[in-house]
């Protein structure tokens, strides 16, 4: 009896409690329908479908904004919109002669969101706490970090590395008074803008930060919808938001109210191929080499073989660029590298020459026993790898040349990439990037050098750049590994890597607001559009 | 025409249309489908009757080669499943009310998980492709068809050439595989024919949702969540056809599992 009376004001309950839910998720519905992007009235709100939902959360400690600016924080250094290093919270910086020592002077006038003052001690901590966490920023070059006043903070390396002002750029400043562990989740910083609300996997609310040193933004409030490119398609259609980010395949439609802006970017894609004979296994047992595309002649006749341009058009419908190594357009790009591609007689030559010719008549060369044919693998999910992948492999197959694709996740491919062609993508501010994927020091370290190339000259070069403690000898020495006119890793020389494209990253805007044009692009579409964010506006 | 003409004739149809699609399948090379940036994204056409995908790719050859993919998939599942309904069916019709207990405990757990989550979890666990499907599906699909299987052993084993099988002392396995299994065989089939749609459909289901074959093995399930994102460009022949097609498939092998049935149920094969 007692149970049967009980139930009755349970159902209660439940039912109120369920039309309550309800109500608020209408609430809700309704906020977001107001919050539509009319422009008429709100122009100093902006809501913007520009990006996927930061997975790792906003500490920059931990690698947020790495690929970009981080938004709520700010750096010591900047790049300009010609990828000239500029200061941002420094007032300077200093390279001892050894290159061991870097002293950097901070401006004084910095506040925090919470208008704590930002001294040396906040960069100290943060430099610390960033190589403690063995996160994706990689700051195990820093043997230590000190304050040695208020504004004045000295690094000391391990070994000389001019990269590391790049580290200086990328490495958002955290509070050391307010970071605790829900950081990510909850940012405090001295950057243009302060979180205000975060609703996970819906939507991030921020608005302009008061406390900023440098230009204010135009607007006190953006409201960042986490959509897919599609999705964010079908929002600026509905004119729901006043930025969206889109692939290529919907960009030439055209939306009423809205401009296309597109940004040239290094987010690149290109085929590594492995470097060595097949034989070797690494510790966990990854077998390694590959005898097909250790044959440099093979590497040489896809370089020039692959028609770019057509990869670019047919794939991106035209948004994109030609890539002939992992910095075009980089200040440590060579553009002596570029080869003239889509050169099929040079091709077959080089492969004839090889030793490589069609004996039996199956449309294959062989060369021995050896048939030239491998498998390229691409990450599944990617569609726009996939198709790249599908196209190569239909574009050298005339050539004799038989690649096979397979999609992989990214977890298989690890226990693949050491013996197989692997279509990676590359794109970084930062030329260590370059020494990662070329060195013979980081052979098979992580997703870096997976095909173990090595070149003594290339290392040299390499060390010397990083040895540098000017950016001009530096820039020298890394256009130097490319190609010194002998050797080096591009196409011209080594050819470890086809690279194939660099995608363009295309914008959605709504008419009138001016977003300037876009500095080249690092990888990642989406966040890095943030950069110049304090220079938008309404043009009235 | 009597029913029985009729009943022959649309088996035949369907029958040969499922052959054809395997057939013209083996017979499309690599070629057929090969990228051509020239006629990318074409609307049906004479000379491309489904269009053509973002790639340039004949769809008509895509979608045989995929359907071709799926029945493959679907006559290995199927068959499992098969195989697992009659080994449990006769096991729990004949080894006593334990093991009875024990297995259609099992049928009825099985019965109320929806197949299209256990089938998820089982692919995604065997870290999907073609093994985590082909085995999810196998797995999920039998419980029904062992509970027709169980229900006809168990009117069988009271019939009386089988009493007096073992009144004459003759052991259980002779008395299963000489009188009892043979009267299992059209049984089979058709519950073999007919969890065949289901297994092509479950197939494709979730590949749609990536947790299935791999991209590069163009089954329907792939081209049709490709498809999608060329959706909101206006491509609507990239699921269409392909999807039409499916139905077709499925519904052809339907067609053939409740005829067969027909003909060989004695209620209705003299019809």
């Amino acid at each position: 009896m007692i149970r049967k009376r009980l139930r009755l004001p349970i159902v209660w309950v439940l039912a109120l409690t369920m039309l309550f839910i309800a109500g608020c998720g209408a609430a809700k519905k309704e906020q977001l329908m107001n919050a539509s992007a009319d422009s008429s009235k709100k122009k100093d709100e902006l809501i913007l479908a520009i990006g996927y939902e930061p997975e790792d959360g906003l500490d920059p400690t931990i690698g947020w904004g790495r690929y970009g600016s981080p938004l709520f924080q700010s750096t010591i250094l900047k790049r300009d919109k010609d990828l000239k290093i500029v200061n941002d919270l420094a007032t300077g910086y200093e390279v001892s002669p050894d290159g061991l020592t870097w002293t950097v002077k901070l401006r004084n006038d910095v506040k925090f969101s919470d208008g704590h003052p930002l001294t040396a001690e906040d960069v100290v901590y943060t430099y610390e706490t960033a190589a403690k966490s063995g996160s994706v920023l990689d700051v195990t070059v820093m043997k230590s970090v000190e304050a040695l006043d208020e504004h004045t903070v000295r690094f000391t390396l391990n070994h000389p590395q001019s990269t590391f002002v790049s580290i200086l750029v990328s490495t958002g400043i955290v509070p050391k008074h307010a970071h605790g562990t829900d950081y990510s989740k909850k940012p405090i910083g001295s950057g243009p803008f302060q979180l205000v609300q975060w609703d996970v996997g819906q939507q991030m609310i921020v608005e302009a930060n008061e406390e900023y040193y440098g230009p204010k933004s135009a607007f006190k409030k953006l409201t960042f919808l986490f959509l897919k490119e599609d999705a964010a398609y079908a929002a600026a259609k509905a004119g729901e938001v006043d930025m969206a980010f889109v692939l290529p395949n919907v960009a030439k439609q055209q939306i009423p109210g809205m401009h296309l802006v597109i940004a040239n970017s290094v987010d690149n894609r290109g085929i590594l191929f492995p470097y060595v004979k097949a034989g070797g296994k690494t510790k966990e047992g990854v077998p390694i080499g590959n005898d097909v595309t250790a044959d440099i002649a093979i590497r040489k006749a896809i370089n020039i073989a692959i028609d770019r341009k057509k990869l670019v058009d047919g794939i991106f419908d035209g948004f994109g660029t030609p890539a002939y190594s992992v910095a075009d357009g980089m200040p440590w790009y060579n553009p002596e590298t570029v080869v003239a591609d889509g050169d099929w007689a040079q091709a077959k030559q080089i492969l004839s020459e090889a030793g490589w010719e069609d004996v039996n008549g199956d449309g294959i060369r062989e060369k021995g026993s050896l048939k030239a044919q491998f498998t390229l693998i691409y990450q599944a999910d990617d569609s726009s790898r996939q198709s790249l992948a599908i196209a190569v492999s239909d574009m050298i197959r005339p050539l004799g040349i038989n690649v096979k694709v397979e999609g992989k996740s990214w977890a298989d491919i690890a226990k693949m990439m050491h013996a197989n062609a692997v279509l990676f993508g590359w794109g970084s501010y930062d030329p260590l990037e370059m020494y990662n994927l070329y060195s013979s020091k980081t052979v098979g370290l992580g997703w870096y050098n997976t095909g173990f190339y090595s070149n003594p000259v290339v290392d040299d070069y390499m060390e010397k750049a990083l040895q540098a403690t000017t950016e001009e000898e530096a820039l020298g020495y890394w256009k130097k590994a490319q190609w010194d006119g002998k050797t080096g890793f591009s196409a011209k020389g080594d050819a470890p890597w086809a690279w194939l494209v660099n995608r363009q990253h295309l914008y959605l805007v709504r008419d009138g607001l001016e977003i300037g044009q876009p500095k080249i692009q690092p990888h990642g579409h989406g966040w890095p559009i943030t950069d110049n964010i304090v220079e938008w506006f309404w043009k009235e | 025409m009597n029913r029985r003409q009729k009943t022959l004739i649309t088996t035949v149809c369907a029958a040969l249309l499922l052959i054809g699609v395997i057939a013209s399948a083996l017979l499309i090379g690599d070629e057929w489908i090969a990228t051509n940036f020239e006629i990318k994204n074409e609307p049906p056409s004479l000379a491309h009757p489904f269009g053509t995908d973002w790639l340039g790719r004949d769809m008509l050859a895509r979608t045989v080669k995929g359907l071709s993919v799926s029945i493959g998939v679907g006559v290995i599942a199927a068959t499992a499943s098969a195989v697992i309904a009659l080994i449990l069916g006769m096991l729990a019709a004949t080894m006593g009310k334990a093991v009875d207990n024990a297995i259609s405990w099992l049928i009825d757990l099985l019965l109320g998980v929806p197949h299209l989550v256990a089938l998820i979890l089982i692919s995604f666990t065997l870290g999907g492709g073609l093994k985590g499907v082909v085995v999810g599906i196998a797995l999920t699909h039998w419980p029904s068809l062992a509970r027709v299987i169980r229900a006809e052993v168990m009117q069988l084993r009271s019939a009386e050439y089988v009493l007096i099988s073992r009144k004459l002392g003759k052991s259980r396995w002779w008395i299963a595989s000489r009188h009892i299994l043979p009267h299992m065989i059209p049984q089979l089939l058709v519950g073999f024919v007919l969890l065949f749609p289901h297994a092509i459909l479950h197939e494709a289901s979730i590949s749609f949702l990536g947790l299935g074959l791999s991209p590069h093995q163009p089954a329907i399930g792939i081209i049709l969540s490709e498809s999608m994102r060329y959706l909101t460009s206006g491509m609507w022949w990239l699921a269409f056809f392909p999807g039409i097609s499916l139905l077709m498939i499925v519904r052809a092998f339907d067609i053939l599992g409740e005829n067969l049935r027909k003909l060989t149920d004695p209620h209705s094969a003299h019809q």
